[in-house]
């Protein structure tokens, strides 16, 4: 991957009002050029969402107000009482949802939300029990039933599994799909990152994946090629990285040795933009050719 | 010179809600025809007449698996000495199953007698679903929660046009109820009860048996947990649900209903634990439980309804 000389892409210093960091960005691609929904941890500690414009990319401009908050009241008050997390943006049938995680007194959950204007957003549900996050909706249905990845923890264990829903509401038939690999730098947990990418060969998903240290969690990003019928089928699975923490943004910051992917933007094959968050504490970006994602990225 | 601990071990009766059978335990391995390492805990659920018990048992390599136990003539319970439901060893089920099936709460729905019970797999506890018509084989239709989810039963009548469950999810350790129009994918979870700071059920609840409908809802016998710096004491407790809608708690006992005092619920392979996974009520509003002590042995409760309905807070 190679990083932008311009990283970081937005910090805490661009936006328009108080915060704590900025991190973890999905892009949305519209007509006016890239767009991102940002997720903002405010100084009282709690996250919400903000919206950030750019014509090319690289070099954005961030709404005057936050475009959504927490709850404080109606039925998903009590599952948002810590604060709104990491949302990530499918367009899948014409329609742009946010599939976001929600922090309640009994943990994480995943929310499933839409947006005609990117500035309002309306709720569907709660779709996940407590306990789950990393939720991203696949960019179309897999056999008459919506899909998506998410992440519960097991005895411990955070892997990546697929779920499928008839109606965006009930969901069933999840299946374990990615789990750590003892030895490897995704050894302790790994979670879905980026809404899956629709190959030839099959499901290109960039997840990522946490190694455990004395001195805390590296997070990394990586690749997975997925079966296109049936996502539990693992065609390949990167041993390496496609990038990990090494410029002085990506190692300080809130959470220190932090590269979580975000989204990436495919519409030009031969410059790929990959968002991610740096050290929990600024968004940058990084690109590369969707031949160097779907082949080099694996070796 | 000798000391006498004949006095230690008196019995304790406590003044629990729940009257205890005085030939208690009713189940334990001795009474069994085959050798197990542990019988924890029985769902209790009435087929043509006759009451039926499915027995979580631990075999003596560690696998748990569920038994039937039927009457016999002289009314004591037989336990079957091949498992009834037991870790399958086909996907999808198998890789989710491997280290037990256990702790089944039988429900009847429209003449269907479906099973949900706990799988123990290699990414942790999921509840599994499986159906029989009488009893004679049983079919598993699928896992239908990620993990670790426990304590799962199934309501034994529909809510508007959906099949409706408890479960525990362990993050949180609260009680929750999820619905399905299939029985495959379920949603709209949300939360029933939480654990309470300073009482009984302080830690982690779970459902015990399937709710009972009352005249004032749905009653739910439940398990609280309080952890002390020498382990969990597992008690049992009550609460009354809003008919058509679960998540209206309409009182929870402020007491448990049964807490371990007896010998053989302190001692056994865990200590202070009673656990309640099967009860009915009869026709003269006097509830009965099975419950497992200390996951050694089986045992008999009884109480009524007014006694309960009398500690609701």
């Amino acid at each position: 991957m190679h990083r932008w000389e311009g990283n970081p892409a937005l910090t805490v210093d661009d936006l328009p009002f108080r915060a704590n960091t900025v991190f973890n960005g999905t892009p949305i691609e519209t007509e006016d050029g890239v767009y991102l929904l940002l997720r903002i941890e405010g100084q009282h500690g709690y996250s919400f969402f903000a919206l950030a414009r750019s014509g090319n990319g690289y070099h954005f401009k961030i709404d005057e107000k936050p475009v959504m908050l927490p709850d404080r009241e109606g039925p998903f008050a009590i599952h948002e009482t810590k604060g709104i997390e990491d949302p990530r943006v499918t367009i899948l049938e014409d329609t742009c949802y946010v599939m976001y995680t929600a922090v309640g007194d009994c943990g994480p959950r995943i929310v499933v939300a839409k947006t005609d204007d990117y500035v309002n957003y309306e709720r569907i549900a709660v779709v996940s029990e407590p306990g789950n996050k990393d939720g991203l909706l696949f960019p179309r249905k897999i056999n008459g039933r919506y899909a998506r990845f998410d992440r519960p923890i097991g005895q411990g264990v955070g892997s990546i599994w697929v779920s499928y829903s008839p109606d965006l509401i009930h969901w069933g038939d999840s299946q374990a799909i990615l789990t750590p690999r003892p030895g490897y730098w995704d050894d302790f947990r790994v979670g879905a990152s980026v809404t899956p990418i629709e190959t030839p060969e099959g499901w290109l998903e960039i997840y990522h994946g946490v190694a455990m240290t004395s001195a805390g969690p590296i997070y990394r990003a990586g690749v997975a090629l997925l079966d296109l019928d049936d996502p539990s089928k693992v065609i390949k699975r990167g041993d390496s990285p496609i990038l990990a923490p090494r410029e002085p943004y990506e190692r300080i910051g809130d959470v220190p040795n932090v590269c979580f992917a975000c989204g990436a933007v495919i519409s030009d094959p031969d410059e790929v933009k990959i968002y991610y968050g740096a050290a929990d504490t600024s968004i940058c970006v990084a690109t590369c050719t969707m031949g160097q994602l779907c082949n080099e990225a694996f070796d | 010179m000798s000391v006498d601990l004949s006095g230690m071990f008196q019995r304790r009766q406590g003044r629990d809600i729940v009257h205890r059978w005085e030939g208690n335990p009713y189940i334990t391995i001795h009474d069994l025809d085959f050798q197990v390492s542990d019988i924890h805990n029985a769902n209790a659920i009435e087929f043509q007449g006759q009451l039926f018990l499915l027995v979580t048992i631990e075999s003596l390599s560690g696998v748990r698996c569920i038994h039937l136990a039927r009457p016999q003539h002289d009314g004591v319970f037989r336990v079957d000495t091949q498992p009834f439901l037991q870790p399958s060893t086909d996907p999808p089920f198998a890789e989710h199953e491997s280290r037990g099936v256990m702790d089944v709460r039988a429900t009847c729905l429209d003449g269907v007698y479906y099973l949900m019970y706990v799988a123990l797999g290699r990414h942790g506890y999921r509840l599994g679903i499986a159906q029989t018509a009488s009893f004679e084989s049983v079919t598993k239709i699928g896992m239908v929660s990620e993990p670790d989810t426990k304590a799962g039963a199934l309501f034994p009548k529909k809510i508007g046009d959906r099949f409706v469950r408890l479960e525990r999810p362990s993050s949180g350790s609260s009680i929750w109820v999820s619905y399905s129009r299939d029985l495959i994918h379920w949603g709209d979870t949300e939360l029933v009860m939480m654990p309470r700071g300073g009482f009984w059920d302080s830690n982690r609840i779970g459902v015990g048996p399937v709710p009972m409908e009352t005249e004032r809802g749905w009653l739910l016998i439940y398990y609280g947990v309080k952890d002390t710096s020498a382990g969990s004491i597992y008690r049992i407790g009550a609460a009354v649900l809003d008919r058509d809608d679960p998540t209206k708690v309409v009182g929870r006992t402020g007491v448990p209903i049964l807490s371990p005092r007896e010998t053989y619920e302190r001692l056994g392979d865990l200590q202070n634990v009673v656990f309640c996974t099967g009860a009915y009520l009869d026709d003269r509003d006097k509830l009965h439980l099975f419950y497992g002590a200390s996951d050694s042995c089986i045992c008999i409760g009884r109480t009524t309804l007014d006694e309960i309905f009398d500690e609701l807070i």
